[in-house]
């Protein structure tokens, strides 16, 4: 790379530091021992039995990936569906009772199994490499909330297949999902679905966040953590903020005046409809934040290094980040904008709409100016990257538009709501992740994208998502209703529509493209090698795929980007137990080394734990009392998982809290 | 191989390090408070509900609705106040390494624990409303009852580690696990304090 800089450039990617004094570097010999002894030390083993019980981040990380990505697929498949049925006037593919239930399905299946896990599952993998550590805080939460997220999949599906599932939209309003008018258990489907998955949310955020604050490599302190890391971190902390909103307004609200008949949303017993929709969006707006801020945080690690020079901003980006999160919580109220909220809330929450543009904004301004002072490298990474410009934009403008009370009282319940939704959605989490694949599948497989079937993917994608969602502002504009399953002739929305479907087969198109260049690339793809994209991040200091261990030596930070202004050899730290799995932990602002933690290892205890759970909550649905036989075998399950938990393996050194150190073996 | 690019350069060494130590700086502490976090504010929400609920009432508790009784939930109170005595104690001598002190502390913080979950039974009879009669009822039931699982979590994980303590050779991260324990109950009891002044003697006040 050096040979690249030149002139005016050369300030934008600091020369590397001076070497240190002259010290001894690790001998081959070494590592090459030290790396087979941890590689066997770290790993889970192989077949079935480690594939249940793995706690590696990596490897679970890689499954919620690949579930994520088939919902992602199975959505898709329900859009397609919509699509074919209303791509002319009274088609007759399907009835509106399987309509309402493919919609639902289709907008619960993107939100709560695709959109969230995805993101989630992106910083469960990247998170711990791009800050230097071995595994994520809590290992064998993760794998328990893995598991719990599968158990909802599964169950959704399973409903879907058996006619049972639910049909009331994604956000299930009341009265409509209430024991009153949707009887059969379709919304209690929804109500115990949704539960897994915020308990899966909110384990994958504490571990994020634990992981971001406890186990990063030495020096790197919090003005030096990867901007990806910081917006997973923001997005943690909105998630446990929100996801508890809908979890207890799911279970122990609205699940529980369908199964025990509590009055929360019964107006003739004191109840509210317009509880939930508080509680609902309470959740539901900062959710949208949720999907949207990893993706910007993908979109600066790729502009910086597609760009080749330091991110301009970083300061500003963080603190956008931040900004974000806060006023994501501020505007909920904008869902509610044809319900009777005072005049002076509206206003409010139109003003909060408006507002939350502007650390957007200055995101979108920072990257432009990297790009524009920078050299930028048009991969197909960066292409899906100006791909978001175009399209999140337009959601955003429409979202500003939205903001307007009197504008969104016309639209509201209209298609031109739905495209907005999908070029926020598609624009802003979607694009940026596609650009993630292409600039991080070559660190998780060791193999490089096809550039050429990804610019295919890119261009079809972009094209089909705009002749999708674009005529659907015009229908929405023109009066067509979201949610019917069919319409007349005479309205005269049928070639819209026409072209709208056309779109989707686009979209379709694009994304088969995308998993024939997986497969291939999986197979016979180029060799990565560690770097290739002469990235800066400690995920690239390390082997592609990386190792069991992920870094063989903690590696020593002295600036935000490690591999571009560090001299060629490694500052590492020695010392960490190689008869046991240890991370160094560090301080939370500085990152100093701390303390050695022994990282546990596989467990079965986690998916038994899971399966306990579906009992419970699944369970639940036909009789209250499965909750009590579901706690009687759940205990078991704690203790074997505590016991294996206190195992005594070693002498430790126990430090107390007055500094003193103390060795011992046992409490 | 890792790192292969580039040559590794030794910069310093960590075996000197402690590998168990206590509060903020251990993981699971982090992990603790996380979860405190989640708790907390699923208690705040769900008295947003209670109180967003008050609205569609003249009265609240509703009319002809009995007020809250109050000897079981201040006896409670009582027990749980009491019970930060041995949770203190047990966080006090797992810091210090005292083993022997810990074991004896943990079998009246589980004993109490166990008499508080008992009493929470009548506790949630104590509204003197069921929970499916209005919405007042299902808001107040839900706030007690999901305080009372988080009392279960906190009870059972304290029953188990005086088990374990009582039972079987630990190792040293057992006695930071232990402080650990304590610092959650003091949030499961200190959270209960508003909600006792708010469901049980807020009706009688306001």
């Amino acid at each position: 790379m050096s040979a690249e800089h030149s002139g005016e450039h050369d300030a934008l990617i600091p020369a590397p530091q001076p070497p240190l004094p002259a010290r001894a570097t690790l001998p081959d010999d070494l590592l090459a021992s030290e790396h087979e002894h941890l590689d066997a030390l770290w790993s889970d083993g192989r077949g079935f039995w480690a594939w249940v019980t793995t706690v590696n981040h990596k490897s679970i990380a890689k499954r919620y990936i690949v579930t994520a990505f088939l919902m992602f697929i199975a959505g898709g498949l329900e859009a397609g569906a919509m699509r074919l049925q209303l791509s002319h006037p009274d088609a007759g593919v399907m009835g509106p009772d399987r309509y309402n239930q493919i919609f639902t399905t289709h907008g619960t299946t993107m939100m709560f199994l695709f959109a969230v896990p995805m993101m989630t599952a992106m910083g469960l993998y990247f998170v711990p490499l791009l800050v230097g550590a071995r595994n994520v805080a809590f290992p064998r939460l993760n794998a328990f909330g893995y598991w719990c997220y599968l158990v909802g999949v599964v169950f959704l599906y399973v409903s879907l297949a058996l006619n049972m599932a639910p049909d009331a939209g994604w956000f299930s309003y009341v009265p409509l999902s209430g024991p009153q008018y949707s009887p059969g258990h379709r919304i209690d489907v929804w109500a115990q679905l949704v539960t897994f998955t915020e308990i899966a949310g909110l384990i994958g955020a504490i571990n994020i966040i634990a992981t971001t604050f406890k186990l990063r490599a030495p020096g790197m302190s919090l003005n030096r953590i990867p901007i990806f890391v910081w917006s997973e971190l923001v997005v943690s902390f909105m998630i446990v903020f929100a996801l508890p909103a809908v979890a207890l307004g799911s279970t122990f609200m609205l699940g529980m005046d369908r199964t025990v008949s509590t009055q929360f949303f019964n107006p003739a017993e004191g109840g509210d409809a317009l509880l939930w929709q508080h509680i609902f969006w309470f959740f539901g707006h900062p959710e949208v934040y949720i999907i949207f801020l990893p993706g910007m945080g993908m979109i600066t690690e790729i502009v910086e290094v597609f760009s080749r020079r330091r991110v301009f901003g970083y300061t500003a980006i963080v603190l956008a980040n931040i900004t974000t999160g806060f006023f994501a919580f501020g505007l909920w109220v904008h869902h509610m904008f044809a319900t009777p909220i005072p005049e002076l809330g509206q206003s409010l929450f139109t003003a909060a709409s408006m507002v939350i543009a502007i650390p957007t904004a200055v995101q979108i301004f920072c990257w432009i100016a990297t790009l524009w002072t920078g050299r930028p490298r048009f991969t197909t990474a960066l292409l899906f990257i100006l791909g978001f410009f175009f399209t999140f934009i337009n959601g955003g403008i429409t979202g500003v538009m939205l903001a307007s009370v009197a504008f969104d009282k016309q639209v509201h319940d209209t298609f031109f709501v739905v495209a907005h939704l999908h070029y926020v959605l598609l624009g802003g989490a979607v694009t940026p992740l596609f650009a993630a694949f292409y600039f991080w599948f070559p660190k998780v497989t060791g193999r490089m994208l096809s550039e050429r079937l990804g610019k295919w993917n890119f261009w079809l994608f972009i094209i089909g998502v705009n002749v999708t969602f674009f005529p659907m502002h015009l229908l929405g504009l023109d009066g067509m209703p979201r949610r019917v399953y069919t319409y007349l002739r005479e309205t005269g929305w049928g070639p819209l529509n026409a072209l709208v479907s056309a779109g989707a087969v686009i979209i379709v198109t694009s994304v088969i493209v995308f998993l024939v260049n997986v497969a291939i690339s999986y197979r016979r793809g180029a060799l990565a090698g560690d770097n290739p994209w002469g990235s800066y991040g400690l995920e690239w200091a390390t082997a592609s795929p990386p190792a069991n261990y992920n870094f063989l030596y903690p590696v020593v930070v002295r600036s935000r980007h490690p591999l571009w202004e560090t001299a060629v050899e490694l500052p590492v730290l020695t010392g960490l137990s190689t008869e046991r799995r240890e991370v160094l932990v560090t301080t939370t602002v500085d990152a100093r080394p701390d303390h050695r933690h022994d990282d546990p290892t596989a467990s079965i205890w986690p998916l038994a734990l899971a399966l306990c759970m579906a009992v419970l909550w699944i369970g639940s649905i036909f009789s209250p009392y499965v909750v009590l036989w579901a706690l009687l075998i759940s205990t078991p399950v704690l203790i074997m998982w505590s016991r294996q938990a206190m195992r005594v393996t070693t002498t430790e050194r126990v430090q107390r809290p007055n500094g003193e150190m103390v060795e011992m073996a046992q409490a | 191989m890792t790192n292969a690019d580039r040559p590794l350069r030794p910069e310093g060494d960590v075996s000197a390090l402690p590998t168990v130590v206590f509060g903020s700086r251990s993981l699971m502490w982090w992990g603790t408070l996380g979860f405190m976090t989640i708790e907390g504010w699923s208690i705040a929400l769900l008295l947003v509900a209670y109180f967003y609920l008050r609205q569609n009432f003249v009265d609240y508790p509703p009319a002809r609705t009995p007020f809250p009784s109050l000897l079981v939930p201040t006896i409670n109170l009582g027990i749980m106040l009491l019970s930060f005595v041995p949770a203190v104690l047990v966080a006090r001598a797992a810091k210090r390494l005292d083993t022997a002190a810990v074991k004896l502390w943990l079998l009246p913080f589980s004993a109490l624990g166990l008499a508080i979950l008992v009493l929470r039974w009548w506790e949630l009879w104590a509204l003197n409303i069921r929970w499916d009669t209005n919405a007042y009822g299902s808001a107040a039931w839900v706030l007690v009852g999901f305080h009372a699982s988080l009392l279960l979590l906190d009870v059972g994980d304290t029953i188990g580690l005086t088990t374990f303590f009582w039972t079987r050779p630990l190792p040293p991260k057992a006695l930071s696990d232990a402080a650990d324990n304590s610092f959650y109950w003091y949030f499961t009891v200190g959270i209960w304090i508003p909600l006792y002044l708010i469901l049980y003697l807020g009706p009688r006040i306001f």
